[in-house]
């Protein structure tokens, strides 16, 4: 049925023909059609030549309607003569027009040269034409272990609103059996190569249908939905991550399933299921991971290199025809190989499309979230898509990220090229992350203190709650206490420093004054403590640790005493000049009781500074 | 294109993420430490050391998230 309808519509347009467009004539026109995918590549080598009157900057393209629904991709470029060197490629721009005298059914597009085509000259340009679903499975359903044939249908005669003088058609299928090929006049068939032509002086919207039947096993993965979120970090990290939606396109599957078939004799049975698909990511991408919503799936091999790095994945089971799968593919790249400034702004310089190669995607999403605090955000790509704005909360963010979301339908791998994102950022909203985590931490120190500050006790005249009130207090007076105990025993200290100096060096006056200002702060420390004993002594609940107190102090005394005569003792040794073997035995026997005195004041204090 | 673009960075090298995210996390959660001990013992409050230590904890658990691969 569909067959007879492209035949009749192709007698319609060839009927319907009017005169050719003026001006320009084809001369040479050589078509290479590849089938070896289930994406179709033409690519048609034209050489124009304007014997018209005037100079044309236009050049028409034209499709069936049938065949232009499926076209995905067009590019019009000059033509390089030695194919081998690939050279940045300068694209004409193309545009869809509607000239009037025109048969119906055929759709047009137009090329515009940079240079026009002067009177008698001549110009070669490459076209290549990218189609989606232009291969028909048939038989449309299938077994596990049949091969998938596939039919392709075309003109022999290349359809244009020119007269064309040469033509010829080569069909390049992939390397298995052709089942059937339409025979017209000058048909060969080279090995996996069908060459119709050449055909000479050609009318315009001249056709002629063939018709190929072939084998093709090739994977037919079909994205019906693909969501690619780019997630930028200035801390120096870009996060790709796809969410892809796949449906094998191919002839369906029918009949049952068996595990155990494909897994013995992998190549003869279900040769056209999809087991892998290969992925070429961005080189130095870095953290890939694969999984889907039950998890993570170990089926897949990474392999770097410097100009890329090749991910192959396998799907939890081979796809038949028919068949869906989904999982989410995410991987990072480092900052300084996608983000760049120029004039004042930052811009991410990155692929639009999947990074899979043969993959044919129904819908495509891109999001790319930029860090909060951008502003100014402008895109600039290479085609049209659709575009809006959107907020996204993520880590550590008070109003959110902007997010650019761009949309586009019916891509092909064509279609990967760079996009770039404008956006103007402030460095220093980068300190706004730390910041937050600070302030975090601080208000929990903050909810900690007034934690401890709150007073909770139901009743303030109970008996428990004055109870500990008043030992507060007491804690208060001691820890006071303990203070100037140990202020005491430093001064002490100085004292014995003192001393030393003087065995040093013979300087009595030196000691003397030391001895005087130690005096003098002594007597302070003494005055200080007076009130605190007085309290301790008539506070009832420290009735306890008021013995221990008491110790303490008296200790304090009789050292202070033992140290004070030792002092004198050596000083006045000094003034009457005695041996210093002397005055060491005479201060002897204080000294050991001088030391222990000490002991037992320090493992006092100890036990104060516990309770 | 009038100037060429240069390449941006992060401000802090990558490499230095890990030793980075170690020492602050230690000088953090040591002052965390004497804060609360010092809270638990003593019968007077203090504020100025919270603000000390929040800085030192909140630099070093974002160089931890960093190096933990959390990209904030």
């Amino acid at each position: 049925m569909g067959i007879s309808r492209f035949v009749l519509l192709v007698f319609t347009i060839s009927m319907l023909a009017s005169p050719a467009l003026s001006d320009l004539v084809l001369s040479k026109v050589d078509r290479r059609i590849y089938l070896t995918s289930h994406i179709v590549r033409i690519s048609s080598t034209l050489e124009v030549e304007n014997a018209g009157p005037e100079t044309v900057s236009k050049v028409l393209l034209a499709f069936p309607d049938l065949q232009a629904q499926n076209l995905a991709y067009l590019m019009a470029s000059p033509h390089e003569a030695k194919a081998k060197v690939k050279v940045s490629v300068v694209s004409f721009p193309i545009d869809v027009v509607k000239p009037e005298d025109m048969p119906p059914g055929v759709t047009f597009y137009s090329v515009s040269l940079p240079q026009g085509l002067t009177v008698g000259a001549s110009f070669t340009f490459d076209v290549l034409a990218v189609f989606t679903q232009a291969l028909r499975p048939m038989p449309e359903q299938i077994g596990q272990a049949d091969i998938q044939l596939v039919l392709y249908q075309d003109s022999a005669y290349y359809l244009s609103p020119y007269v064309v003088k040469v033509q010829s058609l080569s069909l390049k299928v992939p390397d298995s059996r052709i089942e059937s090929y339409t025979t017209l006049q000058s048909t060969k068939v080279q090995g996996s190569e069908i060459k119709y032509g050449p055909y000479e002086n050609l009318p315009a919207f001249s056709s002629s249908p063939i018709t190929v039947h072939f084998e093709n096993n090739l994977p037919f993965a079909i994205a019906q939905e693909l969501v690619r979120e780019i997630e930028i970090s200035h801390w120096g990290n870009v996060l790709v991550t796809e969410h892809y939606k796949l449906i094998h396109g191919g002839a369906q599957s029918k009949g049952e399933f068996s595990r155990l078939e494909p897994q013995a004799r992998e190549n003869v049975q279900g040769p056209s299921a999809v087991r892998y698909l290969v992925a070429h990511l961005p080189p130095r991408a870095h953290s890939v991971y694969y999984r889907d919503a039950i998890g993570n799936i170990s089926t897949s091999h990474l392999r770097g290199d410097s100009k890329k790095t090749e991910l192959l994945i396998e799907p939890r089971y081979p796809m038949f025809g028919g068949w869906r799968t989904a999982f989410t593919i995410g991987y990072g790249l480092p900052l300084q190989d996608c983000l760049y400034e120029s004039e004042g702004r930052r811009f991410l310089n990155i692929t639009f499309s999947s990074p899979m190669i043969e993959l044919v995607i129904d819908t495509l999403i891109v999001k790319v979230v930029l860090p909060e605090g951008s502003s100014d955000i402008s895109v600039a790509a290479p085609f049209f898509m659709k575009q809006w704005q959107e907020t996204k909360i993520s880590h550590l963010d008070i109003v959110g990220r902007a997010v650019v979301v761009l949309e586009k339908t019916n891509l092909v791998p064509e279609h990967n090229q760079y996009f770039q994102v404008y956006y103007k950022f402030n460095r220093l909203s980068m300190l706004r992350e730390p910041l937050m985590l600070i302030s975090g931490i601080f208000f929990f120190f903050v909810a900690c203190i007034v934690y401890m500050h709150a007073d909770t006790s139901i009743s303030k005249f109970s008996a428990s709650y004055l109870a500990k009130q008043q030992w507060e207090e007491v804690r208060v007076a001691i820890q006071q206490v303990h203070n100037i105990i140990c202020r005491c025993l430093a001064t002490h200290d100085k004292l014995e420093a003192s001393l030393r100096d003087l065995s040093r060096t013979g300087e009595v006056q030196a000691c003397k004054a030391a001895r005087k200002s130690t005096d003098g702060l002594l007597k302070e420390l003494s005055k200080e403590l007076k009130p605190l004993m007085t309290f301790l002594q008539s506070s009832p609940s420290a009735v306890q640790v008021l013995s221990k107190v008491e110790e303490l102090v008296a200790k304090e005394k009789e050292l202070l005493e033992k140290l004070m005569a030792k002092h004198s003792t050596a000083v006045e040794a000094y003034e009457k000049k005695s041996g210093a073997r002397d005055i060491e035995n005479r201060i002897a026997l204080q000294q050991q009781k001088i030391t222990a005195l000490r002991q037992e004041v320090d493992d006092l204090l100890e036990f104060i500074d516990e309770i | 294109m009038a100037p060429p673009a240069k390449a941006i960075t992060s401000p802090v090298p990558d490499a230095w993420y890990p030793t980075l995210a170690v020492f602050m996390l230690a000088i953090g959660l040591v002052l965390t430490a004497s804060f609360f001990i010092y809270e638990a013992t003593s019968s007077k409050r203090n504020r100025s050391l919270a603000k000390e230590l929040t800085t030192g904890g909140g630099f070093g658990s974002l160089f931890l998230l960093l190096s933990a691969g959390v990209y904030v």
